[in-house]
């Protein structure tokens, strides 16, 4: 089965994690895939994307507009550059955070509300999978790893959880990190079951 | 044998390791640094492995090596091939006896700044063979089919990349490393070979130069490096791709098979090997075929190549390409570009916007211009520089300020608009002296980051005081190659250099050139540094102010502070000055107060230097 997945958010917020995990587990079950992350020249706080093809064993690394299976944000308004490349009937795992830039702050610059970012996926014919920030778990006070909550919804709600066995995920999870295991662990299966109930 | 989850750029490294390479340099430029960068994380006995000064200073140091017999490799971006190609083309003509690879990334559709261009061209002016894998795995074979051809012919290989190969992850087969050759180095005296002195010296190596690349081509075609497929039926569409577009060709065809297609009636010829012009494979096709459609990102090398040969043979049908043909020199190609082109080829008709997404909602995407980080030093530099024009009454709009490449191109965003432009490695100074000879009465200033000055902004600065050009220079010296991702430059900390390395103290070169009146200046001190800077500014001749604190980044990476901040929220009243002048990330907006992100912020206290009301203080410790 071919799975094509759209990622994008700001740099610092482990969107190329979350590209980086899929590659690995869909390697482990067999699956041939090709990770294509692009940083741009920020650090932190820049726009960053990752291209993930599952299922080709000749592919190149780009999705065509209107070819991915699956998009995954991390911050409100970037989700928009990733809607021209959902496919029709595709899904879109939204993390609403908003990371506002200087100008935003500073009320020189407009930044789109949720309700418009939501509508615009619609439009493009993929269903919205909404996950609010607020409803992280906190461990010691602390939210758990936002990417890792998110990783665990795409793999809870969409077809990626038929593409990856989701026990694979979590144990791969598991080993990833040194530290934060029990963090890491919750915020997955937290995001495996979001929104439920 | 083993398989790894590998990037283009790791694999090339590791097929060079199997090739047995013995000296690797580069210089670090988006998207090649992490081929140099990987081999610097092993440990490799018997081999040389170095981040060199500039491309040039690389390129020279691996051809020598491979003069001397021994296996090299040069490591640099498209850019780095315009600093390295004097040495390049002139080491071409002599020829090299160990294998010599230049590693080239090219970044069609510019993932990170700098210009479209393409290597090819370079190979076609110096007669270079050129190698474009198309997938990671063919970037391990073909770095180590390059080794191989250099040596077979005497001619330096490149190997081109592009950025979407060059940073692309997946699951290769690679086998463990050669050691290098035991190979005693040869030392030849051979002036005919080795000098450029005169006319029949020249015009005699450009002759064997010729010669080699000759000899390549036929190399090339009897490994069968271009892959050509002949179609069952004659008279079909030919599709030539070239490197990582033959990537595309499988999803392609079969989209485009669903909208008319019969992919039976197509003849494939993937490009590996671009230069020499892949003739006997390009003849066959256009034997074979009624027309052929070219694919490939950037210039059309080899459309022009199949133009020729085209005329050559009488073939009556089209060549669709850029020339003639919907396809752009500008971008990266995709998916799209494959069955778009196709479909102009065979008048194809596709469903409206088959390849075009709804773009409408990416308009109401919030602006995010990159700015400098949390904790970074040029932030206190930027606002110096600014703070010290309107000290001296002079309007932002009147005084030059020359960038440079690197971070410190960042103070052209906001909130800075310090830096007016970028060209090149070093040519902020040498562009400044320019805006002075032109007559401007303002004062003009340079600036420039520590790698960027070691690499090509000292001969610039020669140049300055030479002729006593009144102008100042600030050098914005964070001790690391930091946009690049931190290598370790000249200028960088002691302990950083290896054992058996150095570092070299700009605050020594500096006054050894005979500069009068040099200023080192502590960017988190913005007071002082704005007082430096004001001074430098009103005085003659050439002024040079070297801006030092390290990299937050990296000081952070290594558990330092600068200094601890906090808020005091009753006296903060939201005015939002240290947002508006710093532009900091680390600083937020919370109920009636701003916050600071202890994750992010550094403590380099340029927020509390700004603060009018003291609602942010600072303890520093730097």
């Amino acid at each position: 089965m071919n799975y094509d997945i759209y990622l994008v958010g700001v740099g610092g917020q482990g969107v190329l994690t979350i590209a980086e995990l899929i590659t690995r587990a869909a390697v482990a079950a067999g699956i041939p895939a090709n990770y294509y992350p692009t940083k741009g020249m920020a650090q932190r706080g820049g726009f960053v994307k990752a291209q993930v093809r599952l299922g080709r064993a000749v592919v190149g690394p780009r999705i065509p507009e209107k070819g991915a299976d699956l998009a995954i944000a991390m911050e409100q308004s970037e989700a928009l550059k990733a809607v021209r490349y959902l496919k029709l009937g595709g899904d879109f795992v939204l993390l609403g955070r908003i990371w506002q830039p200087t100008a935003v702050m500073l009320g020189k610059a407009p930044y789109p509300g949720r309700e418009a970012v939501k509508e615009h996926i619609r439009a493009a014919g993929a269903a919205v999978h909404f996950l609010d920030p607020g409803r992280v778990p906190l461990l010691d006070g602390r939210p758990v790893p936002y990417n890792v909550y998110v990783l665990g919804a795409a793999v809870g709600k969409t077809p990626l959880g038929q593409v990856l066995n989701p026990a694979a995920v979590a144990e791969l999870i598991a080993v990833r990190w040194k530290r934060g295991v029990e963090a890491n662990r919750l915020a997955f299966q937290a995001g495996l079951e979001a929104n439920k109930g | 044998m083993q398989t790894k989850i590998l990037t283009g750029n790791e694999a090339l490294a590791l097929g060079a390791l199997r090739a047995g390479v013995k000296v690797v340099t580069g210089y670090p430029g988006t998207p090649s640094t992490g081929a140099l960068a990987s081999l610097l994380r092993m440990d490799l006995p018997g081999r040389h492995i170095e981040w060199s000064t500039n491309e040039k200073v690389a390129l020279e140091i691996a051809a020598a090596a491979a003069w001397a017999g021994q296996r090299a490799l040069c490591t640099m971006k498209m850019s780095g091939v315009n600093v390295a190609y004097d040495s390049l083309i002139s080491i071409a003509y002599s020829g090299v006896n160990g294998g010599l690879v230049v590693y080239a990334a090219d970044d069609p559709g510019v993932s990170a700044g700098m210009c479209e261009q393409d290597t090819r061209g370079f190979a076609q002016m110096g007669d270079m063979p050129i190698l474009e894998p198309a997938t990671v795995a063919e970037a391990y074979h073909l770095t180590q089919v390059a080794f191989e051809l250099s040596e077979m012919v005497g001619a330096p290989v490149f190997v081109r990349l592009v950025t979407a190969l060059a940073n692309s992850h997946t699951l290769v087969e690679v086998e463990d490393p050669w050691p290098p050759a035991e190979r005693e180095p040869i030392l030849e005296r051979d002036i005919a070979r080795y000098t450029k002195a005169g006319p029949a010296i020249c015009t005699n190596q450009h002759r064997d130069l010729i010669g080699r690349l000759e000899r390549a081509g036929e190399i090339i075609e009897e490994m069968g490096l271009n892959k050509l497929r002949l179609s069952n039926k004659p008279g079909g569409l030919g599709i030539v791709a070239a490197g990582i577009v033959a990537s595309y060709l499988p999803e392609g065809i079969k989209i485009a098979a669903a909208h008319g297609l019969d992919p039976e009636t197509v003849s494939l010829l993937e490009i590996k090997a671009s230069h020499p012009f892949p003739a006997g494979a390009v003849r066959q096709l256009l034997d074979h075929c009624g027309a052929l459609l070219v694919l490939e990102e950037l210039e059309p090398y080899l459309e022009r190549g199949i133009l020729i040969e085209a005329q050559r043979l009488g073939f009556s049908g089209r060549v669709i390409g850029k020339l003639d043909g919907p396809l752009e020199r500008v971008g990266e190609y995709g998916v799209g570009h494959v069955v778009e082109s196709i479909a102009a080829a065979l008048d194809l008709s596709l469903p409206a916007e088959l390849f075009s997404g709804r773009s409408t909602a990416e308009t109401l995407a919030a602006g995010r211009p990159i700015t400098v980080c949390a904790g970074c030093p040029h932030r206190g530099t930027y606002m110096a520089i600014n703070k010290a024009l309107k000290k001296l009454r002079l309007k932002r709009d009147q005084v030059m300020v020359t960038g440079d490449i690197g971070c410190t191109i960042l103070g052209m965003n906001p909130p800075f608009d310090t830096i007016w432009n970028e060209v090149s490695m070093g040519a902020s100074i040498g562009l400044a002296q320019g805006y002075v000879h032109a007559g401007l009465g303002t004062p003009v200033i340079a600036t420039i980051g520590d790698s960027t000055f070691f690499h090509s902004g000292i001969p610039g600065l020669i140049n300055a005081i030479q002729h006593q050009t009144p102008l100042t220079m600030i050098i914005m010296d964070n001790g690391w190659t930091a946009m690049t991702g931190m290598q370790v430059n000249p200028g960088t900390a002691e302990s950083f250099q290896g054992p058996a390395g150095a570092r070299v103290d700009i605050a020594r070169i500096i006054p050894a050139l005979g500069v009068e009146h040099f200023f080192e200046i502590n960017p988190f001190d913005l007071d002082a540094a704005t007082a430096a800077i004001q001074k430098a500014l009103t005085l003659p001749g050439v002024k040079v102010v070297l801006a030092r604190q390290e990299c937050a980044i990296q000081a952070m990476r290594q558990g330092k502070m600068a200094g601890r901040i906090w808020v005091d929220s009753d006296k903060c009243n939201l005015c939002k000055l240290c947002i508006i002048m710093t532009g900091c990330p680390a600083i937020k907006i919370g109920e009636g107060t701003i916050i600071i992100d202890s994750d992010l912020c550094y403590g380099c206290g340029l927020c509390a230097a700004v603060c009018n009301r003291d609602a942010i203080l600072e303890e520093p410790i730097l």
